[in-house]
């Protein structure tokens, strides 16, 4: 039956990750984007809460147990949360402790023995934090086209290449590097590999300073001759041996964003309600009660939510999907397309209602700043619309 | 529990009506507009469906569907064709009135005439009694009422047994009745039509001084207001719907031409430009339509916010309809502006369809106002 309504588990995470943004991550939102780091004491302190963003839960296993009732709501749950910890501020919930991008790959293409290996070390004793390396300098919405080799040795790989845009890549204990073994085989050639921090020949080269997201560690990664023992290719050999086989790390890849994209598109809605919501209240306080000003905001509130209600709907359209073990990267396209174009028109035409005091001591320019990125990242607008045409032309046999 | 899944019989349901629609009144939609009716073969099959009663109360012998399935059906019929669905005879945008209404305010007299006739009810409202074309009055003199004037165009005008009919009068109390064909006069002039619907009976009324009895007075002030406030949410998400209809109609036409039709050796589909345009088309859809059965579902639960969410549909709605009505002209090249092909009607159809329901920056305005009056500063959800 179809229904908008939070089940009493969604309710309860939504209400309590929505505290912890409002209490814990709003408050220095500013101050850390000033910073351009998240505090260490801060990190320490909400990881010994168990506050994590742990997206590995996300998968579209029919294996998955479900909840209390047998019900898979893993995925809702997932949006849910991730757009109230965005609401708080997103750079502060891309640098949670947790698995983050890295953990949907490991948990959909790992074997058993490395799904315990690196998705278990996320304790609270600690802050620790996975990522996910597939973006180089000449290869970002061309995935296929990665040039980081991976030479087969005795007992592993080489890996050489580098690897930019990578969030929370230099603090990251391990990281899931795409790489090919021939470049010549196109698609077939890529594997996945999990790389532990620490490995020799494994450096990470630079941060990188943004337009928005300053809090968040953005990190270019070098492989030179970096030496990845067997057992950290991911999904093991067998996997890539098995005849007829057309499993690649590309399609690894590709199937991490039908999980992580409809993550990305709820943190692209939240900040765009933070925006909203925090010009609302302003407007509400200072603007006249009638005349041109109060139409002029009446339709640009009225149109800003209604967009930020089909943003969300469509996310967790994908997310439902997900969840039932229905293929969903056309939603996922979708509600990626939908959000990061939606959040930054959002941003905007707050800040054109907030005018010039916009420009200092608020936090909707922050947000603007944030946002753009979500409309590059986890595949550019461009490559979004290239996915659903894809499917979209597919009963006619014709490839876009 | 968040759910994207129809019943199994609102899948089987909107099976019959997918068929029904993309076969039977695709085929006729032509016919029906050059004749500026919808021929009485289509209108027994679709009776005989059940179709033109969803919205009706069971006390007039309807189905009192849900609005959840309703928009489902709706969308499913209008993928045949809009004009052709907006040219049904029935108690149209008049069921979601009597819906509200409900059976203790149905004059005994009215339910009879509705369940042992083919009754079609037109609906009007004039409460914008600021606009220079308003130009219907209600006068009140001696404890009788008085309407006087011409109404706006209105959809089955032109066939209607009965009316509907919503209007402030001169003492600025909204005043909500019934007129009857067989007791109440008035002229019908058919609409000069020639942008779009023009099947759907399009017509303006006049009356000269018509008066009215007590009993065919359905609510006034504001009990009257609150009855066009809740019949209007229906109407706009069911109108929504049908607009979906179309807009998925559009959307697949185009598709298959521009996947079928080339250009420099190869398909029009394999160019960006036009690759990256149906993927607009499609998530614009998709998200009208969600826009509609979140609104759905929450006035079947009577959901505090379910006005909020109609307007807020009905804006997305009338948006959609345009863009990918125009979309699908535009991928069809010159094709698409000739009548070989059912995309010009689309286009036309949309556009009559959306200056008929509403005027988008109206619902804005209107849902804004709202919105800064509110207290609660999230979004709906």
């Amino acid at each position: 039956m179809i229904s908008f309504e939070l089940s009493e588990q969604q309710h309860q995470i939504r209400e309590m990750t929505h505290w912890f943004a409002e209490n814990e991550i709003r408050p220095i939102s500013l101050e850390a984007d000033r910073l351009g780091y998240v505090p260490e004491d801060w990190l320490e302190k909400v990881n010994q809460f168990g506050i994590q963003l742990n997206t590995s839960s996300i998968s579209n296993s029919k294996n998955e147990s479900g909840n209390k009732k047998g019900v898979r709501e893993g995925n809702r749950m997932a949006v849910i949360a991730t757009e109230e910890l965005a609401w708080g501020d997103p750079a502060i919930a891309l640098s949670l402790p947790g698995a983050g991008l890295g953990g949907p790959p490991i948990q959909s293409s790992g074997t058993q023995e490395q799904k315990e290996r690196f998705l278990t070390i996320f304790k609270n004793d600690k802050p620790r934090w996975g990522a996910y390396a597939l973006t180089e300098p000449e290869a970002g919405s061309d995935a296929s086209n990665i040039q980081t080799i991976a030479t087969k040795v005795d007992g592993g790989y080489l890996i050489n290449g580098q690897k930019i845009f990578i969030t929370n890549g230099g603090r990251a204990s391990w990281v899931v590097v795409f790489a090919t073994v021939d470049p010549a085989l196109g698609r077939a050639g890529q594997r996945a590999f999990v790389i532990e921090k620490g490995t020799p020949g494994f450096t990470c080269s630079r941060l990188v300073e943004k337009m928005g997201l300053r809090a968040n560690e953005t990190a270019e990664l070098l492989f030179e001759d970096c030496f990845v023992p067997i057992d950290n290719l991911l999904g093991g050999e067998e996997m890539y041996e098995k005849k007829n086989s057309k499993r690649s790390g590309f399609q690894t890849a590709m199937q991490t964003f039908d999980s992580t994209r409809p993550i990305v598109a709820s943190m692209a809605i939240g900040i765009a309600r933070a925006a909203y919501e925090y010009t609302l209240e302003i407007v509400q306080q200072g603007f006249p009660v009638s005349g041109k000003y109060h139409q002029m905001a009446a339709e640009m509130f009225a149109e800003m939510e209604g967009m930020i209600n089909a943003a969300r709907l469509v996310t967790w359209e994908a997310a439902w999907k997900a969840d039932q073990g229905i293929p969903n990267a056309k939603e996922a396209a979708i509600c990626k397309a939908v959000a990061g174009k939606m959040a930054l028109d959002v941003c905007a035409k707050s800040l054109e209602l907030l005018g010039p005091i916009g420009l200092e001591g608020h936090i909707v320019e922050k947000l603007f700043r944030d946002v753009k990125v979500f409309d590059l990242f986890e595949g550019t607008n461009e490559i979004q619309h290239l996915v659903i045409a894809r499917r979209q032309y597919e009963p006619y046999g014709i490839r876009v | 529990m968040i759910s994207f899944e129809p019943t199994d019989e609102e899948k089987a349901f909107t099976e019959v009506a997918y068929k029904f629609g993309g076969e039977d009144i695709r085929r006729s939609a032509r016919e029906n507009e050059q004749k500026g009716f919808v021929h009485h073969e289509l209108i027994d099959q679709v009776n005989h469906l059940g179709f033109l009663t969803m919205e009706e109360p069971e006390s007039l012998d309807g189905m009192q569907l849900p609005l959840i399935s309703q928009v489902q059906i709706l969308e499913a019929l209008c993928y045949g064709d809009l004009g052709t669905v907006q040219g049904f005879p029935g108690l149209g945008d008049g069921a979601s009135v009597l819906r509200v209404i409900g059976d203790q305010q149905i004059h005994e007299e009215q339910r009879h005439f509705v369940k042992e006739n083919s009754c079609t009810i037109a609906f009007a409202e004039e409460v914008a009694e600021e606009m220079a074309q308003s130009r219907l009055k209600l006068t009140k003199s001696n404890n009788a009422y008085m309407l006087h004037g011409k109404s706006e165009p209105v959809r089955l005008g032109n066939i209607a047994t009965h009316l509907i009919i919503g209007i402030k009068d001169d003492a600025g109390e909204t005043i909500l009745f019934w007129l009857d064909k067989s007791r109440n006069k008035w002229e019908v002039e058919t609409c000069d039509n020639r942008l779009g619907l023009r099947e759907a009976n399009i017509a303006n009324l006049s009356f000269d001084e018509a008066s009215f009895s007590e009993n065919q007075i359905i609510a006034k002030g504001n009990n009257a207001e609150k009855i066009l406030q809740l019949a209007y949410t229906r109407i706009y998400i069911l109108q929504a719907a049908k607009q979906l209809g179309l807009m998925v109609a559009a959307l697949d036409y185009a598709t298959e031409y521009t996947a079928t039709r080339k250009a420099f050796q190869q398909p029009l589909a394999k160019f960006q430009g036009v690759s990256f345009r149906i993927a607009q088309m499609v998530m614009e859809i998709k998200m009208v339509r969600n826009h509609i059965w979140q609104a759905a579902k929450a006035t079947d639960d009577s959901h505090s916010n379910a006005e909020g969410y109609a307007l807020s549909t009905m804006f997305a709605a009338h948006k959609g309809i345009r863009f990918v009505t125009d979309s699908a002209v535009q991928l069809l090249g010159g094709h698409g502006y000739v009548q070989e092909y059912p995309v010009e009607k689309w286009m036309r159809d949309a556009q009559a369809q959306v200056i008929l329901y509403g005027r988008e920056r109206e619902f804005l305005t209107r849902r804004g106002d709202q919105i800064l009056a509110e207290t609660e500063k999230k979004v709906m959800s």
